[in-house]
């Protein structure tokens, strides 16, 4: 029950958070990754980093990371026929992934698992287009919905509760 | 805007450390799941450890307890190990590649029974694979069968039902097989379309022929060797795609030929398979013996076959790139692709293992024994070295005896070569019960041999039991009167006579159908002494069951043989045929080229049009 009222806080408390709406794209957009590779690899470490350090919200990215955890099993399929293309039907990039799968360090990502190279390749793709239109649709949320949204009973109680005061501290 | 928030880097750095603390703190768990995983993977059957810790100081692991099911018997451990001591390099942990410099085990010890079972709950591993195609293969060898029931009754054969005859189902898969590779290899020949190619490059061989090179000039000549050149090209193209044609039918053949070659065997084993409806034994001698010992043999041969496939699934020869199923998660696993490179560390290597190991039992080979391994990896081609075992005894339960076991895998190159010799003399060879025969054979002290020897594609295997010394006791009798007790008086007087015996077990042939055989001199005396009692009586019965499988089959195996016949006449001999008329057309283009140039690279020139 705490765990759903922290993800309805960091959902709503995200969305109208003082980060601009390009902060919070790119946390969503960087979450991302966390929901759509498989979650327990090097570079979702770079990613969780990268979403530390970087100035964009850090509610984002783990909203980023709850949105799209289904969506990642969804795509599983078409994420093993990208990674399969690539590792196994495409010789012409056989001498770059036997280099990297023998260099220290790189097969702790786990690149060579169809899964994971289709999901990152996706998400690398994706992250811009997904960036763009997230400013867009916070911003359009921001201007059109949240004034209403804002005087809702259930909004002021969320906003009201401890758990939020904590999530405050990580706003950007 | 400020891009980087520095004042995170604290709590970065303490999730870092919080990361590295949990990963110290269940290391050994981690270890040892994964030693299980993988070995499980391997082995296709339960793997377990008691415990696993690491030393990371020393780059040393301590495994205890381990524990190995048989993936053929779940209640019994292939192998136990009590303490197991490994140096591990490093640095190729980086690689997630374990290389193993030296490994101590003892308390190794052999076929322990288990407490719960070793199946694995998920069946669909390699290795499960692996077991069901051995199976496969198990279960269409025909034993025949021992009975001397019929005797004395009148010989009415059942109707033969055509689908359960082996000759039937192998002429039918030659059949279906030769039709659909047929149709492939058709297909793809008038995909290639040879012929124009072949005819454009003959009538330019000639017209080059009609030219007098000194004559032309500079840009003729160049714009001639750019023709040759691109009709050469195309024809080495098309030579290329020929052969490779070619290699596949020219497989594809020799596929049928072993096919119909076998034939023969299959319809022996038919023709005893209707003998046995008849209640009555072949008395051939080599029909015989498989009758007394073929279940155990095809058992032994099985778990042979089993491990050689194993080896040459996870050591193949070569450095292409390997697949197997990706990590079980709770999403799609995928397929996990390994691309080995010539200097670099395979993906697992074990140096240098001692292991002293012991053989429970009271009788055989029980014993204590030392072990030495080496150069047991994944990519033996990275490695350089076969894996070498040898194994000799130290000390014994029973006598001054001997027992020996070498082995060689030589999975460097292509074809892979394996071999392994083990010997037990002067043991005191357990005792066979022989239902058929109602009889239990003690064989005293013997000797075992076994011997493993395959050369690419090919296995030769042989299991040999001798002893000198036999002891026969007779088991309970059928309990019939009359002719039932005859019969059982018949078969203790021969048998009783007999104090020598050899058995013999061999796998031969392509490994994946090999053929097994089994040859014993029991099986000949028993056949004698049969055929000298009731010879006359089991003969007009064999006629019978001869001339109705025959007549069952014939049709079948006339079919199989017109096929391997048509395709040889028709697709062998056309593909041949233009392979050499391309080869030719490249051979004299090549010629003409070498004249033209006198061997000095011609550039690309561009020609107006």
């Amino acid at each position: 029950m705490l765990a759903l009222i922290k993800l309805v806080q960091n959902i709503v408390g995200s969305l109208n958070s003082q980060g601009t709406p390009g902060q919070m794209a790119a946390g969503i957009a960087l979450g991302s990754a966390l929901g759509l590779t498989p979650l327990v690899n090097l570079h979702n470490l770079v990613v969780l980093a990268a979403g530390m350090l970087l100035n964009v919200s850090f509610p984002g990215v783990l909203l980023g990371w709850a949105l799209f955890v289904p969506i990642g099993f969804a795509m599983d399929p078409l994420f093993h026929a990208i990674g399969r293309t690539l590792l196994i039907d495409t010789p012409a990039l056989t001498p770059l992934w036997t280099a990297w799968f023998n260099t220290p360090v790189i097969p702790l990502t786990n690149f060579n698992n169809t899964i994971v190279l289709g999901s990152v390749i996706v998400w690398a793709v994706l992250y811009l287009p997904l960036f763009f239109a997230l400013r867009w649709a916070i911003t359009q949320y921001r201007e059109r919905i949240y004034a209403r949204l804002r005087r809702a009973r259930v909004f002021r109680v969320v906003t009201a509760s401890k758990l939020y005061n904590v999530y405050r501290l990580f706003r950007p | 805007m400020k891009i980087f928030r520095w004042k995170a880097i604290g709590t970065l750095a303490g999730a870092i450390a919080l990361f590295v603390l949990m990963t110290w703190l269940f290391l050994d768990t981690i270890v040892r799941r994964g030693i299980e995983k993988a070995g499980e993977l391997v082995v296709g059957a339960k793997v377990e450890l008691a415990s696993a810790h690491v030393r990371l100081g020393a780059g040393q692991l301590v495994l205890r307890g381990l524990q190995v099911a048989n993936p053929r018997q779940p209640m019994e451990n292939l192998l136990e190990a009590s303490d197991m001591v490994a140096g591990v390099n490093p640095l190729p942990l980086l690689e997630k590649k374990l290389v193993i410099d030296s490994l101590i085990a003892r308390g190794v010890r052999f076929d322990t029974p288990r407490q719960t079972s070793g199946a694995l709950k998920k069946s669909g591993s390699t290795s499960s694979a692996i077991a069901h195609q051995v199976t496969a293969w198990a279960e269409q060898i025909r034993i025949p069968s021992f009975s001397l029931e019929g005797l004395g009754r009148a010989i009415e054969l059942p109707p033969l039902n055509v689908d359960s005859l082996r000759t039937v189902q192998q002429a039918r898969a030659i059949v279906q097989f030769a039709d659909t590779a047929r149709r492939g290899w058709e297909a793809e020949l008038k995909a290639i379309d040879p012929r124009p190619k072949i005819d454009s490059g003959k009538a330019l061989v000639e017209r080059l022929r009609g030219i007098n090179t000194r004559s032309l000039g500079v840009q003729d000549l160049a714009r001639t060797v750019q023709t040759t050149k691109a009709s050469l090209n195309a024809i080495t193209g098309t030579l290329d795609r020929v052969r490779r044609l070619e290699r596949s039918v020219d497989s594809g053949v020799a596929r049928m030929r072993a096919g119909v070659g076998g034939l023969d065997d299959a319809r022996r084993g038919d023709y005893g398979y209707a003998l046995g409806l008849l209640k009555l034994p072949s008395l051939d001698a080599p029909d015989l013996s498989p009758a007394l010992f073929g279940v155990r043999a095809l058992d032994r041969m099985q778990a042979v076959l089993y491990w050689v496939r194993v080896a040459e699934r996870y050591v193949p020869p070569g450095l292409a790139a390997r697949f197997h199923e990706g990590p079980s998660r709770a999403r799609m696993a995928g397929t996990t692709v390994a691309f080995p490179r010539e200097r670099g560390w395979p993906q697992f290597l074990l140096r240098y293992a001692a292991l002293e190991l012991s053989l429970g039992g009271e009788g055989a080979a029980a014993g204590a024994y030392q072990a030495r391994l080496t150069g047991l990896t994944t990519e033996p081609t990275i490695y350089g070295q076969p894996t070498r075992l040898v194994a000799q005894r130290t000390a014994g339960r029973i006598g001054p005896r001997d027992a020996r076991l070498a082995g060689v895998l030589d999975h460097v190159r292509a074809p892979v070569r394996d071999s392994v010799a083990a010997s037990v003399t002067g043991f005191a060879l357990p005792s066979y019960d022989l239902p058929p025969l109602r009889a239990r054979a003690g064989l005293g002290d013997g000797i075992t041999q076994f011997t493993v020897l395959r050369h690419g594609g090919d296995i030769d295997a042989r299991w040999l039991v001798r002893s000198t010394n036999v002891a026969w006791q007779r088991l309970a009798d059928s309990g019939g009167a009359g002719a039932s007790r005859d019969v059982d008086n018949l078969l203790w007087r021969i048998v009783n006579a007999v104090k020598d015996v050899e058995i013999e077990t061999r796998l031969h042939g392509a490994l994946d159908r090999p053929a097994l055989s089994v040859r014993s001199n029991l099986g000949t005396e028993v056949a004698r002494g049969l055929r000298k009692e009731i010879g006359a009586q089991v003969a007009r019965a064999e006629q019978v069951a001869r001339a109705r499988v025959d007549s069952a089959v014939q049709g079948q195996v006339a079919a199989a043989q017109q096929r391997l016949g048509a395709v040889q006449n028709d697709v062998q001999a056309r593909v041949a045929q233009q392979r050499a008329e391309l080869d030719g057309v490249r051979k004299d283009l090549e010629a003409r080229l070498r004249e033209m140039t006198g061997g000095i690279p011609i550039p690309h020139l561009p020609f107006p049009h």
